[in-house]
């Protein structure tokens, strides 16, 4: 029975929610308290057990050291990258090296790669789905940006593996939202996704035409976000506080927490109201004992100052999405919003302004997501689709150009950006020295001529080829992103057509035998906080 | 599932390698950018994995894989002018069977083609760039006169540009008719 159902999980850096098709339509999950998105924070308690969502998230603060938040904003990440150093800086649990320049978390005694901490998060939902539908649920599509590179991807689909889930597909979170509001009734339009999460920025361009959802482009930022828009209250808040008191709270790592907790606190309100009044009570101390408290407005235009480059930097995006596909603002049909931070009046007047267009309403920011992953893993688990058709078809494409290092720092592409996926295609490869028995190649993902500017994938190694004189073995390299956007490399001789053996020489993800430890790991983890997992 | 659309479908997988990427789309080299686009989306309907994701058979699965792959393939070259003008010449060609698919030099000439172009366009002399750009401006700000003046100085380096020909028939259109200077 657990074999027919498949639920659609939002896996996002803040808030993570989980839905399912009931009934031919899309809804989401609800937890014992009837909360309709969970944190995606991850405690880890003294007993051993695991808090994971909602109540997990007060532990930032009382227990910073051992509760991991914002783990996606390290997924799939190599060490030495600059996301790392910035994470580092800022969160209070510790952020170690792990094998081949992987990143991993130490809680105590504990080293946790990051697939591992979302897959706790993971298991939270499907704990939550099961509970729900009062069934064993063991098969998910789950979201991603658009913009996550192949390493991201391919680490997010590990955590679905050591959470016991078969991952049925990665999709990405814009198309999902599109989905979910169902277009293609016949006529064809041409919409806009505006995706303004709490760590990325994603812009897709659809184009839906009956039951074709076509991604003519898609751009994004991988550094913007609701994040973002707190961090500049909170560089307001400290600054003022230096001004009056002379201590800079960023100085102490639980000072620094509090702040932003009282600058998401104030962002949220500012925007429902339009005011909002800050006030934290014993901040911190001063040298001679004495204790200060944070106390502060935010006026909405002040607000608005703040963050006004930051939404402007949004519309940069929209702009090279728009020109990818060969379109001006003016063309767009329809705009949806995606993501908490766009109930904020100043994004959605922005957007407006941008579109002249009112945006699409009547499905929650937080919760369109979720609703469009689980439309598509009914899609995929619809046996009947075979013979009669599917509801929609979902035509993705590859988000960043594939390329190819070679000599003095240049990356080659590839596969271009905005190409349909799944695609494969091929390369030639030649040897460069008389004898010559194994090549490599260094893949990348990125906009940029310079390997170094780009993101780096991993390097290949292939054997086992003819060995002749230099320039005279070929080997044909073949490239295939799947409907995942995750990249595979296979390689062969040219002239006798043998398979070369591949090996990833380098690479930041988990092999075979790291992901099934993981999961006997995270199976035998408890989570607090249910009456019976 | 029909045992047709099995059979049908693993003849098509092997046969991938003897047809064009029109052929793939069920198309005449002759088809329109609009036809193109709508027997793309016919053809995701009928191979898109996701339809047979739910099917058991594995085998059927790769093929269908397989087929999609190429019919994006076929999509990314022949919805692009400039590699469809290649490729349905060069499949018409004598070396036909070494071009069925779009290769990585194909893709280089292309481009290689495309920036030629750009560069013939904009002049391939510096003083002839150098007019040419001050008449674009002139054009731009409507002085009309300007731009005639500029646009015969550029031909005068390049008689042959076709690009500074037509802004110079547009600048003889647009400038004042009656001249009230005196001479």
């Amino acid at each position: 029975m657990s074999d027919d159902i498949a639920v659609g999980i939002d896996l996002g850096t803040s808030y993570s929610a989980v839905a399912t098709v009931l009934s031919g339509k899309p809804e989401v999950l609800t937890n014992e308290w009837g909360e309709r998105t969970h944190a995606s924070v991850v405690s880890f308690l003294e007993d051993g057990t695991v808090l994971v969502g909602n109540s997990a998230k007060r532990n930032i603060i009382t227990n910073a050291e051992n509760t991991i938040y914002s783990a996606k904003r390290l997924i799939g990440r190599f060490f030495f990258s600059d996301e790392v150093k910035k994470a580092q800086a800022v969160m209070p649990y510790l952020i170690v090296e792990g094998p081949n320049n992987g990143v991993r978390v130490q809680v105590g005694e504990k080293v946790l790669a990051i697939p591992e901490v979302s897959a706790l998060v993971l298991k939270e939902m499907k704990a939550i789905a099961e509970t729900a539908l009062g069934r064993e649920v063991r098969r998910a599509v789950i979201t991603c940006p658009a913009y996550f590179n192949d390493n991201q991807r391919q680490a997010t689909k590990d955590a679905g593996r050591i959470a016991g889930l078969e991952v049925l597909r990665i999709i990405n979170e814009p198309t999902a939202a599109a989905l979910a509001y169902g277009f293609g009734k016949d006529v064809s339009q041409r919409i806009c996704v505006y995706d303004l999460g709490g760590g990325t920025f994603d812009v897709s361009i659809l184009e839906i035409g009956r039951d074709v959802f076509e991604v003519i482009a898609t751009a994004g930022d991988t550094y913007l976000g609701g994040d973002d828009f707190d961090d500049r209250i909170m560089a307001w808040l400290a600054d003022d506080f230096q001004a009056a008191h002379g201590i800079d709270l960023r100085r102490n790592k639980f000072c620094l927490q509090m702040l932003k907790e009282a600058g998401e606190k104030a962002k949220i309100e500012v925007g429902r109201n339009g005011q909002a009044t800050i006030h934290v009570e014993g901040i911190c101390q001063t040298p001679d004992g004495k204790v200060l408290d944070l106390s502060q407005s935010l006026g909405a235009d002040a607000f608005n100052r703040m963050v006004m480059d930051l939404v402007q930097r949004t519309f940069k995006v929209c702009d090279e999405a728009l020109q990818s596909a060969r379109m001006t603002a003016s063309d767009i049909d329809a705009v949806i919003l995606v993501g908490a931070p766009t109930r904020l009046p100043i994004v959605r007047q922005s957007v407006r302004h941008y579109f002249q267009k009112d945006p699409m309403a009547g499905i929650d920011p937080d919760e369109v997501v979720a609703q469009g992953a689980a439309i598509q893993a009914a899609a995929l688990t619809n046996r009947g689709a075979a013979v009669s058709g599917q509801v929609s078809y979902l035509l993705d494409v590859t988000p960043l150009t594939l390329r190819v290092g070679t000599a003095g720092g240049w990356a080659e592409a590839i596969i271009e950006k905005n190409t349909p996926i799944p695609i494969e295609k091929s390369k030639t490869f030649t040897t460069s020295r008389d004898g010559q028995d194994r090549v490599r190649i260094r893949v990348y993902q990125g906009e940029s001529k310079r390997a170094d500017e780009c993101e780096f994938l991993g390097e290949f190694e292939f054997s086992g080829f003819r060995v002749g004189y230099r320039g005279d073995v070929q080997i044909q390299v073949t490239f295939e992103i799947d409907s995942n956007g995750i990249v595979n490399v296979s390689a062969s001789d040219s002239e006798t057509g043998q398979k070369a053996s591949t090996t990833i020489r380098l690479s930041s993800g988990l092999s075979e035998t790291d992901i099934l430890s993981a999961a006997d790991r995270n199976a035998e983890v408890v989570l607090s906080g249910h009456a019976a997992s | 599932m029909d045992p047709f659309f099995s059979i049908e479908v693993e003849t098509l997988s092997g046969a991938l390698d003897q047809i064009d990427y029109f052929a793939v789309l069920k198309l005449t080299a002759a088809a329109t950018p609009g036809e193109i686009r709508a027997a793309y989306h016919r053809e995701s309907r009928l191979y898109h994995p996701d339809r047979y994701a739910a099917v058991e058979d594995t085998n059927l699965r790769n093929h269908v894989g397989r087929i999609y792959r190429r019919i994006n393939e076929a999509w990314t070259v022949l919805r692009d002018d400039a590699r469809r003008c290649k490729y349905a010449a060069d499949i018409t060609g004598p070396d036909r069977a070494g071009k069925l698919r779009f290769t990585e030099d194909d893709e280089a000439e292309v481009k290689e083609a495309r920036k030629r172009r750009a560069a013939e366009q904009d002049g391939q002399t510096p003083n002839g760039r150098k007019f040419f750009a001050a008449a674009q401006a002139d054009a731009q700000a409507g002085r009309w006169e300007a731009a005639e003046r500029n646009l015969r100085l550029a031909l005068a380096y390049e008689p042959a540009n076709e690009r500074f020909k037509e802004l110079l028939s547009q600048a003889e259109k647009n400038r004042p008719k009656q001249d009230f200077r005196i001479k």
